[in-house]
């Protein structure tokens, strides 16, 4: 379990990234939910010991995350958000290094490890090509190779589907889900519907804070009835957002659909909508209760 | 659309990395090699200026050698980019011609590919003005010499290879071949080189260099100091052809490419890098392992992670082949130098040629691989993956450390091994492996190693690559500039020095290692803790303020970190501590300055007692033992001296020398002044020294070796091969060889100009009370005990007389056979000795073990001298002739009286397997020998001139006895060296160029070299007898003769009444001028004679010029007898043809024709053919005959 008490971070230039961040990840996947520039990419760094907070503690388990840092990173799978690799190394070479650095030192052990996670990752036909001549989905899931080999205890994936096809990112999940169930997983992510399918638990994040924790489906009980949808014109559209709770508005055929909330029945066209995440996260974001 | 395409290309560049660092690497080259004194770039710079056009435009030659693999890496990155990066379809679709294509990419990576090279210019410019260079050495700015170098040299050298290697990486299509392109047209170029060296090839050789670097060195040979300071070379003569040649060259070989390449033949589909999978992999059981945290094993990991990145680097692969190009050609070309003549390849020189061609790329690729592997993850944005492994900061820090060493170490090891190759390959067998492992793999190693920790400690540190690179050079040149105008020459404050260490095969490193070693210690230990810091402050994660910075320190320093910094600290300054106590406490140190102070005060204050008369010597008994385990002489001196003067003397003056410790005991003297700083001391007579009064006075000589010092002051005291002269007892008066000599220094210290020697005077009596030895002293007695460990054998002048074992010691008492000058040498070590006796003089070769290469030759040329001066000059006097071997703290040979030293690292590592050779060692010895009459028989007066009776003598002396040995036809080869020299040395003069008449000491570039052609020639023209039978008559009046002594005037006036009437011009032409000669055959042709004989017809052509001191040249008519001949064709390796015919013409007029009968067909033919005239181009005196078709053939 990990545990992270008060985390507060400002930058140098003035931003503040955390402001007083408490969690609770039990063991299983937790999602991390937020716009770009939440404050999710410097909370997880800072658990992934790259980061020094101005004040807090993180613990896992016994384990004083700020300071135990060498404990830490035995027991760590990290996926960076944006990361690049050597030149002139081929995949395997580069995932074999790493493996190593992970404390898989017996060279026998390393190969079969590193050759089934490079076919796991379906990497395995080209893991002999340099790493710089990879697309971006491949590069992806040479990251999310690197990530999971060693089987880290504490594993933390920063905007893991970027880049990935639909396939691929079930793959993904699917070798998530497998590895998560008795590890702390942390997942951060800006796709609600990421956090939806995978998570038990989660929590929304924006401007250094913490806007909500629990499980998905306590977040979505909290707007049952209180979300409307309407497909209106787009010329429409200023006007609607002054007059209502605009939670979204996306297009469907070409027109606007709006979900607003309104705690009682707006009428002017709207129909009831049954929640979900998305909904739950622009609400929170928007600071609307 | 066409200069489009250039102009992205030039863009794609402007924006790269590699453009800027080829060009700084070019730039800090030149700049090291023009600004300092420890680079060389090419070969090393004379004494023009350090910016003069000659500099300029010779680097701009050279420098296309070394940027060859530069242009390779951009065109072939033009030509072929889009096919290693796959865009090629996208680039071919579209619809550009053919043309624009190639030319622009073409164009654009060519023009791209001069920018390195303006480096040239951009080092020489800079280092004008850095605050530690000689304003003197440096003229004005001669922009037109920069612009020449860029459009004459770099565009069209760069505009042929860059044809070539586009053209090939156009049609091959792959990285490889262009690069093995590249390298073949390097070797080819080496390779012609040797083919093209030989002197007769001359012109050819310039046409054909696509470099250009012969047909430079061709036009510039002769050039004298103001020309090269002045003159730039442009689009003229001989270099306009090569010039259009090889551009001609490059258009035609790019045109070949243009046509051969074709967008739809050959854009076949190349398999794309790395295609994405289609098959979903199989869910397959995990394998197990088990994690174990064992950090050695992830060094080792990681170490060859960091080694096989830079090693697969194109920046490295380009920095490594440059730099082994600067240093494996210059091994294999000066392995075996000399006086046009072969030295063995010795180990220590391949070691010094390695040291000066290739560690400056050593240092580059520190510099630069330091900052890339300190911020490769943060750079390639890896760290967040790196950073957050289970691996500590020790393993980043030590593997990408031990990285860089291992590929300084390969660098080095490749050194090495051409080195012993290229030993192996001349035959040398005695591999030092022990020397090239404790130089290259020990010294050298250590001091890498210490700048590699010092530039990652700053990188570490900064807070990105740049601000790193900039501090870490700033560091470093400051480190080596700073100290000096601080006056602090202390080791222990500039980081990384150590003392220097010189191997000679006699003491190995004995008398220097033990400072070095703790030196050595004291700045491990300081680089240890500059990397106990580098990990401590490793960068890691996004620490993006000092306060996280320590925090994270705070974190690491634990467990064994503390205990190892406390234990490098402590022994980093207790080493500092003993080398404090030794070199400051035991010993005294001396400030680069306060030498040059002391020298200057000595002269300002004592300079005025020069003319004072002194007692003179008249008589010394040495008693000396010598100590080699603990480095130490002892010596005991009795000296007689008398006053030779009408009147009374008061005083007596010495002159001490600084490194000993002397006491001096007069008797009825008393010690009126002590000048301890500048070792001057004044005694008073308390009864004054009579007239013809003679008194007895002893003295005692202590050297003072203790502990260690910052430099080793005293290197004639060693273990093995002690030489040291009767110097270090006290002298009598001033010294004037203790002045500054460097006109600059003097300038600085507020000195005048330097008054070399008197000037000349005719008939002089007064002036001529001294000779050029000084001293106070005529000709003197000398007896001498000296003893030395048992193992080594001890040499003073004159005979054995006894040798005897006492106290575990070995002694030997010598005397002097015959009274000599008052400058004697003292030696000892653990020599083998060869003896033979001719004609009841002994003979005598001391040498050691290992080198007795070349003592035969030295014995037979001993005697060979002996018989021929004591046949022509008259008897030698001494019982005995020695020469004596020691070690290569310096490198000459000197004549004391029947004992002549010779250094270690001449003569007796001298190479003489191949017939066409100069014989230097039987040269040198003759030489020495001659010395015998010329120096320790006569000696010249104290005036200007002095030295063409004893070295230009000595001179002449060994040119007769070669000749004996090699035959007249062999000694044109020597005097082509000879003349050469003193072409090229004229060039080099700082001050007065003088005639031999008044030639002063230090001018060997006349006494020696225009010495040796100037009296061969007059030899040639009067006859050897008429030469010695004015030697003999000079010997007769003057050999040990009691003052005045001889002039120059006297040995010419000797000359003069044996020269017949016709050649009386050649006194003033030889002696009293500098006179020149532009000799040249234009034409020679040859008719074959109805009687099979040949009718050879010359057409040549004739200047005489007078120069002036400065060098300026007067044309004056020719009226000169001058030889005439022609050679046959030579016989397979051999150089010279036999002389067909041989005449000697009176030449009037600046044109003439010659026709003369030979009884076979010449091969060369010509005027002044054996280069007795000095020439200013002696290589154009004959031509290759050509044989015309004759009237006989005609009707035939």
């Amino acid at each position: 379990m990990l545990a992270i008490q008060n985390l507060t971070k400002t930058y140098p230039n003035g931003v503040k990234a955390l402001y007083g961040v408490s969690l609770t990840i039990p063991e299983g996947m937790y999602g991390l939910l937020g716009p770009n520039g939440a404050g999710k990419t410097s909370l997880m760094r800072t658990v992934a010991t790259l980061q020094e907070p101005d004040a807090g503690t993180i613990r896992l388990g016994e384990i004083d995350v700020l300071r135990q840092k060498d404990e830490v990173r035995r027991r760590l799978g990290y996926l960076p958000q944006d990361f690049g690799v050597y030149p002139r190394i081929s995949a395997q070479d580069m995932l074999s290094h790493i493996a190593l650095l992970k404390g898989i030192t017996s060279s026998g052990e390393r190969k079969d490890v590193v050759e089934a996670m490079l076919r796991r990752c379906n990497l395995y036909d080209v893991r002999k090509k340099s790493l710089t001549t990879f697309s971006g989905g491949m590069r992806q899931r040479f990251g999310i190779a690197q990530a999971l080999i060693g089987n880290p205890q504490l594993l933390i994936v920063d905007e893991p589907t970027a880049g990935l096809d639909p396939g691929e990112r079930n793959r993904f999940y699917n070798l998530l889900a497998e590895v998560g169930e008795n590890v702390v997983v942390i997942l951060s992510t800006h796709i609600v519907e990421d956090v939806m399918d995978m998570c038990s638990r989660m929590a929304i994040i924006h401007l250094g804070k913490v806007l909500f924790e629990g499980q998905p489906a306590d977040a979505i009980a909290q707007l049952r009835d209180r979300v409307w949808r309407r497909s209106i014109a787009k010329s429409e559209l200023p006007d609607y957002e002054q007059r209502y709770q605009v939670i979204s508005s996306k297009l469907a055929a070409g027109r606007p659909v709006l979900h607003i909330l309104c705690a009682q029945t707006p009428g002017d066209g709207f129909l009831p909508a049954s929640p979900d995440l998305e909904d739950v996260f622009f609400t929170k974001i928007r600071g609307w209760n | 659309m066409l200069f489009e395409i250039a102009w992205f290309e030039i863009r794609y560049w402007l924006r790269s990395w590699m453009l800027w660092i080829f060009t700084l690497i070019i730039a800090t080259m030149i700049f090291g090699a023009v600004g300092t004194d420890f680079i060389v770039v090419g070969s090393a710079l004379t004494n023009t200026y350090h910016n003069a056009p000659y500099v300029i435009e010779n680097y701009y030659t050279f420098i296309g050698l070394l940027t060859l693999l530069m242009v390779t890496a951009f065109v072939n990155s033009a030509a072929s980019r889009d096919f290693s990066h796959n865009t090629y379809q996208i680039i071919f679709s579209t619809p550009l011609k053919r043309r624009d294509f190639i030319l622009g990419r073409f164009l654009g990576s060519a023009l791209v590919s001069v920018i390195p090279m303006a480096g040239v210019s951009i080092g020489i410019l800079l280092a004008k003005y850095m605050p530690w260079v000689d304003p003197e050495r440096w003229g004005p700015v001669v922009w037109s010499a920069h612009l020449k170098g860029l459009l004459v040299f770099a565009v069209p050298n760069t505009f042929f290879i860059a044809a070539i290697l586009f053209t090939i990486a156009l049609l091959a299509r792959n990285d490889v071949v262009a690069f093995i392109g590249g390298i073949l047209l390097l070797t080819g170029y080496i390779v012609s080189e040797v083919f093209t060296r030989d002197l007769e090839r001359e012109t050819l050789a310039a046409i054909l260099d696509p470099f250009a670097i012969r047909t430079f060195g061709l036009l510039t040979k002769y050039w004298t100091v103001a020309e090269k300071n002045t003159v730039t070379v442009g689009f003229t003569g001989l270099l306009l052809w090569n010039r259009l040649l090889w551009i001609a060259v490059g258009i035609g070989v790019l045109a070949f490419g243009y046509f051969r390449f074709s967008f739809a033949e050959r854009a076949r589909k190349s398999k794309a890098a790395a295609e994405e999978p289609s098959a979903p992999a199989a869910a397959a059981a995990f394998p197990s392992f088990e994690l174990r945290q064992d950090n050695w094993t992830k060094l080792l990991a990681s170490v060859r992670i960091h080694f096989l990145g830079i090693l697969k680097s194109t920046v490295f692969i380009i920095i490594l082949i440059a730099a082994l190009l600067n240093c494996v050609p210059s091994v294999i070309f000066n392995a075996r130098e000399g006086y046009g003549n072969a030295t063995l390849p010795v180990t220590y020189w391949i070691l010094d040629v390695i040291a000066s061609t290739l560690y400056l790329f050593v240092l580059i690729i520190i510099t630069y691989y330091a900052g890339v592997l300190v911020w490769k993850d943060r750079d390639n944005r890896v760290d967040e993956i790196t950073d957050s492994l289970p691996a500590p900061e020790w393993v980043s820090f030590l593997s990408r450390f031990i990285a860089l060493g291992a590929m300084v170490m390969i660098i080095q090891f490749l050194a090495l091994l051409s080195g012993i190759i290229v030993q192996a390959v001349y035959g040398y067998h005695r591999f030092q492996f022990g020397l090239y492992l404790s130089q290259m793999f020990g010294r050298d190693l250590l001091l890498f190693i210490m700048f590699g920790a010092l530039a990652f400690f700053i990188h570490a540190l900064a807070p990105n690559k740049y601000v790193g690179y900039f501090s870490y050079v700033a560091f470093a040149i400051g480190n080596v500039f700073i100290w000096r105008p601080l006056n602090i020459s202390t080791n222990l404050m500039q980081f990384g020095a150590t003392p220097q260490v010189v191997h000679s095969d006699l003491f190995d490193d004995a008398p220097y290692i033990s400072a070095w070693r703790w030196y050595a210690l004291y700045w491990a230990f300081f680089c240890a803790l500059l990397a106990v810091a580098t990990v401590i402050f490793w960068p890691r994660g996004r620490q993006l303020s000092w306060r996280e910075r320590w925090r994270n320190a705070g974190l690491r320093f634990h467990g064994l970190w503390p205990a190892l910094t406390a234990v490098c600290l402590l022994l980093f300054v207790s080493a500092g501590a003993w080398i404090y106590y030794n070199t400051k406490i035991l010993n005294r140190s001396m400030g680069p300055k306060d030498r040059l102070r002391l020298q200057a005060e000595y002269e300002k204050k004592y300079k005025s007692f020069d003319s004072l008369p002194m007692p003179r010597v008249r008589s010394i008994k040495y008693d000396i033992d010598l100590l080699p385990e603990t480095r130490n002489a002892f010596l005991r001196g009795e000296e007689v001296i008398y006053n030779p003067y009408s009147d009374p003397l008061r005083e007596i003056h010495f002159s001490l020398d600084r490194l000993y410790e002397v006491d001096i005991d007069i008797p009825g003297a008393s010690l009126v002044k002590d000048d301890k700083d500048l070792s001057y001391r004044v005694y008073h007579f308390s009864e004054p020294l009579a007239p013809g009064q003679s008194l007895t006075f002893h003295f005692t000589v202590k050297s003072r070796n203790r502990g260690f010092e910052n430099s080793v002051s005293n290197v004639n005291i060693v273990q093995n091969g002690t030489f040291f002269n009767s110097t270090v007892g006290p002298v009598i008066g001033y010294a004037s060889d203790r002045e500054i000599n460097d006109p600059i220094e003097r300038k600085k210290y507020g000195l005048g100009e330097q008054q070399l020697m008197p000037a000349l005077e005719r008939n002089c009596s007064e002036h001529c009370r001294d000779n050029y030895l000084k001293g106070h002293s005529d000709w003197i007695d000398v007896e001498t005990v000296i003893s030395t460990s048992p193992d080594q054998i001890a040499i003073a002048p004159g005979s054995l007389v006894r040798e005897w074992k006492e106290n575990g010691r070995r002694y030997f008492d010598y005397k002097l056979d015959h009274s000599s000058l008052n400058f004697f040498s003292f030696l000892s070590a653990r020599y083998a000795v060869q003896r033979e006796d001719w004609n009841g003089i002994k003979l005598e070769v001391y040498y050691d073990p290992d080198h007795a290469w070349n003592v035969p030759r030295m014995m037979n040329s001993l005697k060979k001298s002996l018989g021929y001066y004591t046949a022509n000059f008259g008897p030698y006097y001494q019982k005995e002739a020695r020469i004596i071997e020691f070690p290569r703290v310096d490198s000459f040979a000197q004549a004391f009286a029947g004992t002549m030293p010779y250094s270690e690292s001449i003569g007796f590592i001298a190479n003489l397997n191949h017939p066409d050779d100069i014989d230097m060692v039987y040269y040198v010895v003759a030489h020495e020998m001659g010395h015998q009459w010329w120096a320790h028989q006569v000696v010249g007066a104290n005036m200007q001139g002095a030295t063409l009776l004893s070295e230009t003598m000595a001179q002449y002396s060994a040119l007769m006895v070669m000749e004996k040995e090699y035959g007249r036809d062999m000694m044109r080869k020597f005097l082509k060296y000879e003349m050469d020299n003193y072409l090229r040395s004229r060039g080099q003069e700082r001050l007065k160029e003088r005639p031999l008449l008044t030639v002063e000491a230090e001018q060997g570039y006349i006494h020696y070299r225009k010495g040796s052609a100037v009296l061969y020639y007059l030899k040639e023209m009067i006859g050897e007898d008429k030469v010695n039978a004015a030697l003999r008559k000079m010997i007769e009046r003057y050999a040990y003769a009691q003052p005045p002594y001889p002039t120059s005037w006297d040995l010419i006036d000797a000359f003069r009444e044996q020269i017949p009437a016709q050649y009386q011009y050649l006194v003033k032409d030889l002696f009293e001028d500098i006179t020149l000669f532009s000799n040249r055959t234009l034409e020679a042709t040859a008719h074959k004679r109805n009687d099979g004989k040949y009718d050879v017809t010359i057409a040549v052509e004739s200047h005489k010029f007078k120069a002036d001191p400065k060098g300026n040249e007067t044309e004056v008519p020719v009226d000169d007898w001058v030889d005439i001949g022609a050679f046959a064709k030579p016989e397979k390796d051999r150089k010279y043809g036999k002389t067909l015919h041989r005449e000697l013409v009176h030449v009037t007029q600046a044109h003439s024709t010659y026709t003369f009968v030979t009884d076979e067909l010449p091969d060369k033919a010509g005027i002044d053919p054996f280069l007795l005239l000095i020439d200013r181009v002696p290589d154009d005196n004959v031509k290759k005959v050509t044989l015309a078709a004759t009237s006989s053939t005609a009707t035939d």
